[in-house]
């Protein structure tokens, strides 16, 4: 399916090609920003993966939106809920244009093709979700757009479907791993990207006026999640290298129910029909922490109930490491109809039968609320207000940030949908009066430098090895509990990772397929993307959504009702973290909503 | 090089001829003909069989008493066309799906093709020309209806 | 239902035991060898495990230059789909103990396309024939601007299997018509264009249906249901197959 454009030509073997706007990333921000772009201007999608690969296909629960089809509501609540659920770290301007757009992205998917069950009536059915709520929190509300539970399948189907109509062109299987920036009038711009293509070794050169980064999130760094193999956090990583910000990477949301050991993701679709988590002995304990909305408590706040449980010895099974996700009350009718696949990866990797018997499940990493900073537009800050021209991002990899702190479910499908349009339409417009850059002499350097040294880098460390230490490491020292300790502990560990980084040995020498040297390029993402992680981490000393600290159990709005914003000054391979990274504060956009204490 | 095994597939698909669409027509044909052959066959079994003094009662009297008749003429001649046109075409099925080369495929389709028809043509012919009566022949093994 | 809860079974209780599975891969680097050649590897394996995990293991540990395709690992991105012990599936979906391990257990690629490298063959051929069946939604009319389309709850279920489809491949490198005409549509881009065909707020029908009714279509369908047995979300290809096939004969879904 990658297209070979006719006018690419071939200089001292690195190819060169030309597109107004290059999008980095073939997930749902990408397709969807496409969608918008391809129409307007020439325009290319690159992506490691064939499209439909891609992890927007793993979300299951829905798509919130407030149409209203099935019960009062109205924006404005959605508006809230997302404010409060981000623990109020959420710029409010960017949610309530989340929360209005909404309609309209679920409209404009259905319009689409995409199938989504209906009402008796017709219309788009809607079911609950942790934290959106009637009128500010009074009960829960049912606002979540879903088709069954593959929600994100469909959109992924959709949206690629959508691509092919319009004849996108997309490049599979194409690794970007470098932007070229240019100088303007003293001002650094972007002026393409460098991809390695898989499937030869080859270098390309996409020289573009604008460019679209959307390449998801790096759950990679933990050892359980959600997250695929790929998640590597490859765009944010790019970004950071670059010298440019990142924003409150100390953020990761924890998802509650992941299949016990495994991490694989059980929607939180399921509560919303109505499963009930339970410990050992069968106590309903949500009751106990959120007596109101219970079950459908955020997710920060569920996860951490549970990890409680299991740490006061209330957890279930030989281990007591787990609780359980109690789905038989539902009925084998709900299960098979509305909640198929997940009732399948249990039968399939638990062998057990939600039907009859209750899940294991315990938190499981899941989504990245950090990444690189955008205003509204979708357009990429090189600080707390200054956009980058033509470059933009959008999904996962962004923080825009309307997800604050803790990311409520279904808020995440549509924030692709909503800033991938945005980044989309307004890549056009910008592409529309403004010039290619110069390209330096030899674009390719870098990447070639790096791949070439990783691939002849005469070291004996295994690349499993470190990744396996990093992600132990991460799960047990920087996941839903955090301390000065065991982030210091955790730190230490990266920075020695780093040394022995530099000594491994790739055993694939080959030019094709050379999915030995990938993951070792995508480690050295992961070790730097931890390394922000738990940097930013260890200097917020409070708790606050999805960042959880024991030595700091209290939010501190006084201090830090304010963005984590993080710049790489030095040379990031220097022993201690503080002398390349630099941590400042960027304020958060209040309009409608003063912080009040979280309780559901 | 990578192309070390199974034959890849040609992206270009030449676009569909109009007329006839024989693909469609022959799958139609082979479920049409299946279910008519099933009662053509099972009725012919039955007649020659069962009824009165069944198997044992076959002989060239039987026959050309059969072929005398128009109706069991026609019968067999459906069953006789239906039959080889289905075994034929879903030879040439087999041939399409099992057969790589260009020449065999050619070779074995013409093949199927020479055997149905000739064997159309001479059990018709058979069928149609088919004389109970031949002269010469000792009374006791030709149809009664000679003797008159 | 706290009774149940605690009698729930242990699922850890057989995966505390490993043991030695021997897998045969046939690998193939286009780079050093003219022929692919079948290589052996013992691995430690827990009866929970995927062959996903041991192809993992045998990368990380053992070999590091296999290559196979996978991303997420629990069977909804439809990368690594492979023939194991001669059967079509997601390595990531099937299980050590589903399998008879006292006997070494086979993966290859998948066949019909292009091999690339061990298990990674080139799906350009296969979403090539994706493309062609027109797999988007193409209304008569503009929807009314700010509204969705009207749909029942039993029209939206008439295609709900094949919208489940994940693009894997498994069914259409399991079709033994596949395997000798590569010029077959396959059943993946059927299923696909089925979604559409029996989707009401659809209005192409026609030229889809127009599309399979090639000699390449449809009709080169023998029902072997190689494609059905193959498919790891469950979707009955061969009924959705048949189901063009009818729609074919009617002249309309």
């Amino acid at each position: 399916m990658t297209q070979d454009p006719s006018d690419s030509t071939i200089i001292d073997g690195v190819h060169y090609h030309q597109f107004d706007i290059v999008i980095v990333g073939a997930g749902g921000a990408g397709m969807r920003a496409a969608i918008e772009a391809g129409p307007g201007a020439k325009t290319a999608v690159i992506s490691k993966l064939y499209p439909t690969r891609s992890h927007t296909g793993a979300a299951q629960g829905g798509m919130a939106a407030a149409l209203a089809n099935v019960e009062e509501d109205s924006w404005e609540w959605h508006t809230f809920d997302t404010v409060k659920g981000g623990d109020y770290l959420v710029d409010q301007d960017a949610a309530e244009i989340l929360a209005k757009e909404a309609i309209d992205a679920v409209i404009d998917l259905e319009n689409m093709g995409l199938p989504f069950n209906r009402t008796p009536e017709g219309k788009i059915d809607q079911r609950r979700f942790g934290g959106h709520t009637r009128d500010h929190g009074k009960a829960p509300v049912r606002r979540a757009c879903y088709a069954a539970d593959r929600t994100g399948h469909m959109i992924l189907q959709t949206l690629f479907q959508n691509c092919v109509r319009l004849g996108i062109n997309f490049f599979n299987e194409f690794y970007v791993l470098d932007v070229i920036m240019s100088e303007v009038d003293g001002v650094e711009q972007p002026a393409g990207v460098v991809a390695y293509e898989l499937s030869t070794g080859d270098l390309h050169v996409f020289h573009s006026k604008a460019i679209i980064f959307a390449t998801g999130g790096f759950g990679k760094i933990f050892k359980t999640t959600s997250n695929a193999h790929t998640l590597t956090g490859d765009g944010v990583g790019i970004i950071w290298r670059k010298k440019l910000p990142l924003e409150d990477m100390e953020f990761f949301q924890f998802h509650p129910t992941g299949l016990a050991g495994l991490g694989i993701l059980l929607t939180e679709g399921a509560r919303g029909e109505g499963a009930i988590l339970r410990n050992a002995s069968g106590e309903r304990f949500m009751e106990r922490y959120a007596p109101t909305i219970k079950d459908l408590a955020p997710r920060d706040i569920v996860a951490r109930c549970m990890v409680k449980e299991v740490a006061e010895g209330r957890g279930a099974g030989p281990n007591k490491d787990y609780v359980y996700l109690d789905c038989t009350h539902l009925g084998a009718e709900v299960l098979e109809t509305k909640l198929p696949d997940i009732t399948e990866f249990a039968r399939t990797y638990l062998g057990v039968d939600p039907v009859t018997e209750p899940v294991p499940v315990m938190p499981t990493a899941h989504y990245a609320m950090g990444g690189i900073p955008t205003n509204v537009n979708a357009e990429v800050l090189r600080d707390n207000t200054t956009v980058v021209p033509g470059l933009y991002a959008a999904g996962e990899c962004a923080c825009v940030s309307v997800h604050g702190s803790n990311r409520l479910g279904t808020n995440s499908l549509l924030d692709i949908n909503v800033f991938g349009k945005r980044a989309g339409n307004n890549a056009v417009a910008y592409v529309q009066n403004a010039k290619f850059l110069p390209l330096p002499e030899d674009p390719a350097v870098f990447v070639r430098d790096m791949i070439e040294g990783v691939r002849n880098n005469p070291g004996t460390e295994r690349i499993s090895v470190l990744r396996k230490e990093l992600q132990e490491e991460m799960d047990t020292k920087a996941q839903v509990f955090r301390t000065d300790e065991s982030l210091d502990s955790v730190t230490k560990t990266i920075t020695h990772l780093r040394d022995r980084y530099m000594n491994i040995g790739v055993q694939d020498k080959g030019r094709r397929y050379n999915t030995d040297l990938l993951e070792a390029i995508e480690l050295g993402f992961l070790l730097d993307l931890a390394e922000v992680v738990v940097f930013s981490a260890r200097n917020r000393k409070e708790s606050r959504g999805g960042h959880m600290r024991d030595d700091y159990p209290d939010r501190d709005d006084e201090n830090y009702m304010k963005h984590t914003m993080a710049y790489l000054t030095g040379d990031p391979h220097s022993s201690d973290a503080a002398d390349h990274i630099r941590l400042d504060w960027k304020p958060v956009v209040m309009t409608r909503y003063q912080p009040m204490e979280r309780k559901y | 090089m990578s192309q070390t095994i199974d034959a890849p597939r040609t992206p270009v698909r030449p676009a569909r001829k109009k007329g006839i669409n024989w693909e469609k027509w022959g799958w139609i044909y082979m479920r049409a003909s299946g279910v008519i052959l099933v009662v053509l066959i099972f009725g012919h079994l039955f007649m020659n069989l069962i009824v009165g003094d069944g198997v044992s009662a076959i002989d060239f009297a039987f026959v050309g008493g059969k072929w005398a008749s128009p109706f069991w003429q026609w019968w067999d001649v459906a069953m006789l066309w239906l039959a080889l046109i289905h075994g034929g075409n879903g030879m040439r099925t087999i041939v399409n799906d099992y057969a790589r080369g260009k020449m065999t495929r050619t070779i074995l389709k013409g093949a199927i093709l020479a055997a149905v028809a000739i064997l159309i043509l001479l059990g018709t012919l058979v069928v149609f020309t088919f004389d109970p009566c031949p002269a010469g022949q000792p009374a006791d093994l030709l149809p009664s209806f000679c003797a008159a | 239902m706290s009774t149940a809860t605690i009698d729930a079974p242990a699922p850890v209780d057989d995966a505390l035991k490993p043991f030695i599975v021997t897998l045969i891969v046939r690998r193939f680097n286009p780079e050093l060898d003219d022929e692919p050649k079948w290589v052996d590897y013992d691995v430690e394996m827990f009866s929970t495990d995927r062959i996903l995990d041991a192809l993992h293991k045998i990368k990380w540990e053992q070999d590091g230059s296999l290559s196979f395709r996978r991303s997420c690992a629990h069977g909804i991105c439809g990368s690594d789909a492979m023939r194991i012990n001669g059967r079509n599936r997601l390595a990531c979906k099937t299980l050590i103990k589903d399998l008879d391990i006292t006997k070494p257990i086979y993966v290859e690629a998948i066949k019909g396309l292009p091999l690339e490298k061990d298990l990674i063959v080139d799906m350009d051929p296969f979403f090539e024939s994706f493309r062609e069946v027109q797999p988007f939604l193409i209304p008569s009319k503009k929807a009314e601007p700010g509204k969705e389309r009207i749909q029942s709850v039993a029209d939206r279920a008439r295609f709900d299997d094949t919208t489940k489809c994940i693009l894997c491949a498994a069914c259409t490198s399991s079709c033994p018509i596949f395997w000798t005409d590569g010029q077959y549509f396959g059943p993946a881009a059927i299923v696909n264009a089925h979604r559409f065909i029996f989707d009401s707020r659809d209005d192409a029908a026609k030229v889809r249906l127009d599309i399979l009714n090639d000699q390449e279509g449809v009709w080169r369908c023998r029902t072997t249901f190689n494609c059905t047995d193959a498919c790891p979300r469950g979707i009955q290809v061969t009924q959705a197959i048949a189901e063009v096939k009818q729609a074919l004969m009617r002249g309309k879904p």
